[in-house]
């Protein structure tokens, strides 16, 4: 056994045993936190060191050039990006390995307002001639674009000021996860697909890990300088059964959050022993019962909760949507530009907070690609939707003059847009567990976990599957069921919250895949939510309805 | 940047020799983009993005396997990438599916580039994007909508002969127009390998036309229709077929094609004998990939004839294990169709739904490929083979492949203009009994 090896096993006992704290930092509910640091988190050793082994600040320089040039050619503001996206991928079917990848992308993007317009140029080639040529033809763009606007008779982009960012800023993590040698990587995720394919029954059994790393540097010609990384892990375990005599075919995934930490997130998991769980679970799927169709209460876990508040609060308080820029693609929003601090979209006691500082949240930053460093703010106070997601681009629109610092750009190709801050449901103040919302329901079900979803384009229409379900029959859990799929309207379903669970409930989910915009880019965010109980209309996917 | 043929094989040829085990593949993507985006009648972003990468799969004499890729091409940049996949290579375990390298391969050709897409910059898009926005603001509609052109190449070569080399050039403008009161929508759009497919003016009119047709719907009650599918409605459902057509999924009894005991519905007649579904990327009018970013050739195919399942999707491990032909998954989709036009489908009709398109399609249930989504950007009620009145968008749940089986009329197949990626060519539709599960307010 390697040296390596060893620290290993002992950092994921370590890990082990911090998970099983109560106060773990991920999973902390937001109101127990101190809001937006004033500067940014104190640097440990791995960020130093991760900062100091940077391919990306040796072309600082050159980022500077591209916004001088920029300026020389008559942009009132400028911005570059450096972004070395990394991602690693590795996968196992059953027992053995079915692929291993790795991508670097790194690039430049110049990103100007120049003639009162946008305008935006990119390459994956860094150097002093390339910076000059890309400024020139993100002006160019810019000016057309300006002239436009005033031959429409719309308004020039209105840009907000913000304190001048200058810093760095490392998301918080414990050992590299790029650094982690392949075989361990293997070794861990091919043990707990065994497990899963141990229990009998289980026909294949699948497992896998994406890395994300991004290292990127932001200068602007209003004199900012900002240098971040941030690692991203999403673990993945699942087992699926076939029944050939019925005809019947049943999958389950280990409800695991993707999470922005270092290795220690995936060793500290314990994959292995939840596995058999899985399997136990696709068995039980395979000969659960099919449920019947109508109004009832649902208790949504936060496993499943999570992706239901993203689609549902998430997208429809995009100032971007709302002001129907998204039309020709994701689509506006139900709600209107003016609705903050009056439309009464949940019951009272639902509270959803914006947060880009919570520990272990994808979207967490120490400034957005405006050079905003972000906070939390309140998206609905008791039921009330009071806040919106904003750019510097957008605050005026709704006369703000300050950005909540929503900007971001997937690599160094994807201009920088609003896109979703982590948004979160804040847990009940009764101190409620789980079970107490099932004692507390006559007829409902349980639904845990991710699966199907689909939402209409102004999100008021959903429905939504989850990978687990249960009857609740007079407050105990009866059996299982299948082909379950839940059915609101946006607003009918958040007043109809009458329970939530505790503190100690409060669970983060999340997504690498946010998609957003034309062209398309992903953006990574995490959603924290306790149980919360429901009403919905129960709908019956099954194929023989 | 652009890659021309030889610049494609010095970078791959580079890669190669920089190779110390015996079987390394390399692909080779590169593109200049250029796009426009409009909103709420004006211009928001437009950008040109140049990108150049470069995949290296090494594999070990022990059959192990990794795939390393990235963008830096010079000598010293392809060396540490190559270096990079070996060494990836060497610690990944061993492939059970491993196939030997590809070799010299042929591949079809078609012609799918235009000069003038390949020149655009932000002075050709302006103009085309101001036709759009003015054609719907003038009639006092709010206008959104996408620009993009693509000049992109893909290579791949391998140590073993392979070298295939493909370019081609794609132009697409969809654009939304919404009546200032929210209650109307439509979008409309081209897509072409050619500049002249985009008229920006035309395409605005026709979205502008149909945004004012859709205004102030009224609820429907949901429940089993017959509906007509414009040609984009019918490609938005297609896209599930597409998805299902794994020979291996199929095999080991996980998806719509599953006969069960190992075996695939190939040979059983699944739709109504009307239903031909063909690939083929040499048609000239709606050309598509000759050849995947990995280097697999995209032969013609014939999926479905006369409703009988005739092929299905498989990799060259499964092909070699099992028997049947390499299919990658398709770069084109042809449905056969009839001569009928849209119009004359409506005035076939008693009473029924109009879907111009479908939204946010999610599979429920595999075996049965049961879906569900909603329509949008324009929902009408047919009464006596005419368009009585808007209708607000309803939820479907219901399988886009049983519905092959309730084809009742097929209309002229045109290309789905909404469609990227995949080249759909596809007919206007009547389908019997359709499944619509909740109303869906939104516009």
């Amino acid at each position: 056994m390697s040296t390596y090896r060893r620290d290993f096993l002992t950092l994921s006992g370590l890990a082990t045993a911090s998970m099983l704290l109560p106060g773990r930092a991920w999973a902390m509910p937001a109101g127990t936190r101190k809001p937006a640091p004033d500067s940014p988190p104190p640097t440990s050793a791995q960020a130093a060191a991760a900062l100091a082994a940077s391919p990306v600040a040796a072309h600082v320089d050159i980022a500077k050039k591209a916004v001088d040039a920029a300026v020389a050619a008559g942009a009132s503001y400028a911005d570059a990006r450096l972004v070395l996206y990394r991602t690693q991928s590795l996968s196992v079917r059953d027992d053995h390995v079915d692929g291993v990848s790795q991508n670097d992308r790194y690039g430049i993007g110049v990103r100007v307002i120049a003639g009162g317009g946008w305008g935006f140029a990119a390459a994956g080639r860094v150097d002093e001639k390339t910076a000059a040529s890309l400024a020139k033809t993100a002006v160019d763009a810019a000016k057309r674009n300006g002239a436009m606007l005033e031959a429409l008779g719309k308004p020039a982009v209105a840009w907000v000021g913000a304190p001048v960012a200058k810093g760095t800023w490392v998301a918080p993590f414990e050992t590299d996860p790029f650094a982690v040698p392949l075989p361990d990587k293997a070794e861990l995720l091919i043990d707990a697909a065994k497990k899963v394919l141990g229990t009998g029954g289980v026909s294949h059994a699948s497992a896998g890990v994406s890395i994300v790393g991004e290292d990127r540097i932001y200068v602007s010609s209003e004199g900012a300088q900002t240098h971040q990384i941030a690692y991203r892990l999403f673990p993945r375990l699942s087992g699926s059964a076939v029944n050939r005599r019925l005809g019947r075919f049943a999958s389950r995934n280990l409800e695991v959050a993707p999470m922005q930490a270092g290795w220690e997130y995936v060793t500290g998991l314990d994959m292995l022993a939840h596995a058999s769980q899985v399997g136990d679970d696709v068995l039980q799927k395979l000969h659960a019962a099919p449920v019947a169709p109508g109004k009832r209460n649902v208790i949504l876990a936060p496993s499943n909760l999570w992706l239901t508040i993203h689609e549902s609060i998430g997208h429809p308080t995009e100032l971007d949507r709302a002001m129907g820029l998204e039309a020709n693609y994701a689509g506006t929003s139900f709600i209107k530009p003016t609705d903050a601090g009056s439309l009464k979209i949940g019951a009272k006691g639902v509270n959803l907070v914006a947060d880009r500082t919570q520990p272990g949240g994808l979207a967490t930053v120490g400034w957005d690609d405006d050079g905003v460093q972000p906070g939390r703010w309140d998206i609905v106070r008791d039921g009330t939707f009071v806040g919106w997601q904003t750019t510097r681009d957008q605050a005026g629109w709704v006369g703000e003059t300050a950005s909540r610092g929503c900007s971001y750009g997937q690599g160094y190709d994807g201009v920088a847009f609003q896109r979703m801050p982590n948004i979160s449901l804040q847990p009940g103040t009764e101190g409620y567990t789980t079970e107490d919302l099932i004692n507390a329901t006559e007829d409902g079900v349980l639904v845990s976990g991710r699966g199907s979803w689909s939402i209409d384009h102004q999100r008021y229409n959903f429905q939504f599957s989850g990978q687990m379900f249960w009857e609740i029959k007079r407050g105990r859990l009866t059996r299982p069921l299948r082909d379950v799929a839940y059915q609101a309207n946006t607003v009918d379903f958040w007043n109809s919250c009458d329970m939530l669970g505790g503190e100690g409930t409060y669970r983060l989910g999340g997504t690498f895949g946010d998609g957003k915009g034309q062209p398309g880019q992903s953006n990574a965010v995490s959603h924290g939510c306790p149980p919360a109980r429901f009403e919905a209309n129960i709908v019956n996917t099954g194929a023989g309805k | 940047m652009s890659l021309s043929r030889s610049q494609a094989k010095r970078i791959v040829n580079q890669a190669l020799g920089a190779a110390s085990l015996g079987d390394v593949r390399v692909s080779v993507s590169a593109s200049r983009d250029g796009n426009a985006r409009y909103g709420a009648s004006m211009p928001t972003t437009t950008g040109d993005v140049e990108r150049l990468d470069v995949s290296v799969t090494a594999v070990t004499k022990d059959k192990r396997k990794a795939t390393a890729s990235g963008n830096d091409t010079t000598k010293e940049g392809l060396e540490a990438l190559v270096q990079r996949a070996e060494q990836l290579a060497a610690l990944s375990p061993v492939d059970p599916e491993l196939m030997p390298p590809r070799g010299s391969t042929s591949y079809l050709s078609v012609k799918a580039f235009d000069r003038k897409v390949s020149a655009m910059k932000a002075a050709q898009r302006a103009p085309i994007i101001e036709a759009a926005i003015k054609a719907g603001k003038d009639q006092g509609l709010e206008m959104s909508g996408f620009l993009e052109h693509h000049d992109r190449a893909v290579a791949a070569g391998d140590r073993a002969g392979l070298f295939g080399y493909t370019r081609d050039t794609q132009i697409s403008l969809g654009t939304t127009a919404r009546t200032t009161d929210g209650t109307g929508s439509s979008k409309a759009g081209r897509v072409g390998f050619d500049a002249k497919t985009i008229d920006g003016a035309a395409i605005a009119s026709e979205a502008a036309l149909w945004a004012l047709r859709s205004k102030e719907p009224t609820p429907l009650v949901p429940g089993d229709y017959t509906v007509v599918l414009a040609p984009q409605a019918v490609s938005d459902l297609m896209g599930f077929f597409v998805s299902q057509l794994s020979h291996r999924q199929a095999s080991e009894g996980r998806s719509f094609f599953a006969a069960g005991g190992g075996k695939t519905k190939i040979g059983q007649a699944l739709f109504r004998s009307s239903i031909t579904l063909t690939s083929d990327p040499t048609d000239a009018a709606n050309p598509a990939r000759t050849m995947t970013r990995g280097g697999a050739p995209q032969p013609k195919v014939n999926w479905v004839e006369s409703g009988v399942l005739r092929s299905l999707t498989a990799s060259r491990y499964w092909a070699d294990k099992t028997g049947v032909s390499v299919r990658p998954r398709p770069s084109s989709l042809h449905m056969a169709g009839g001569t009928a036009s849209l119009d004359d489908l409506i005035a076939g009709v008693d009473r029924g739904v109009l879907v111009t398109r479908f939204w946010y399609n999610r599979m429920l249930e595999r075996r049965s490929i049961l879906a569900t989504g909603v329509t949008r950007d324009g929902t009408f009620l047919i009464e006596k083979g005419k368009l009585s009145k808007p209708v607000q968008n309803l939820r479907y749940n219901d399988s886009p492949l049983t519905l092959l089986t309730k084809v009742a009329a097929m209309g002229v197949p045109t290309r789905a203009g909404l469609t990227l990626g995949r080249t759909d060519v596809v007919p206007p539709m009547v389908v019997e009994g359709f499944h619509f599960e909740s109303v869906v307010p939104a516009v």
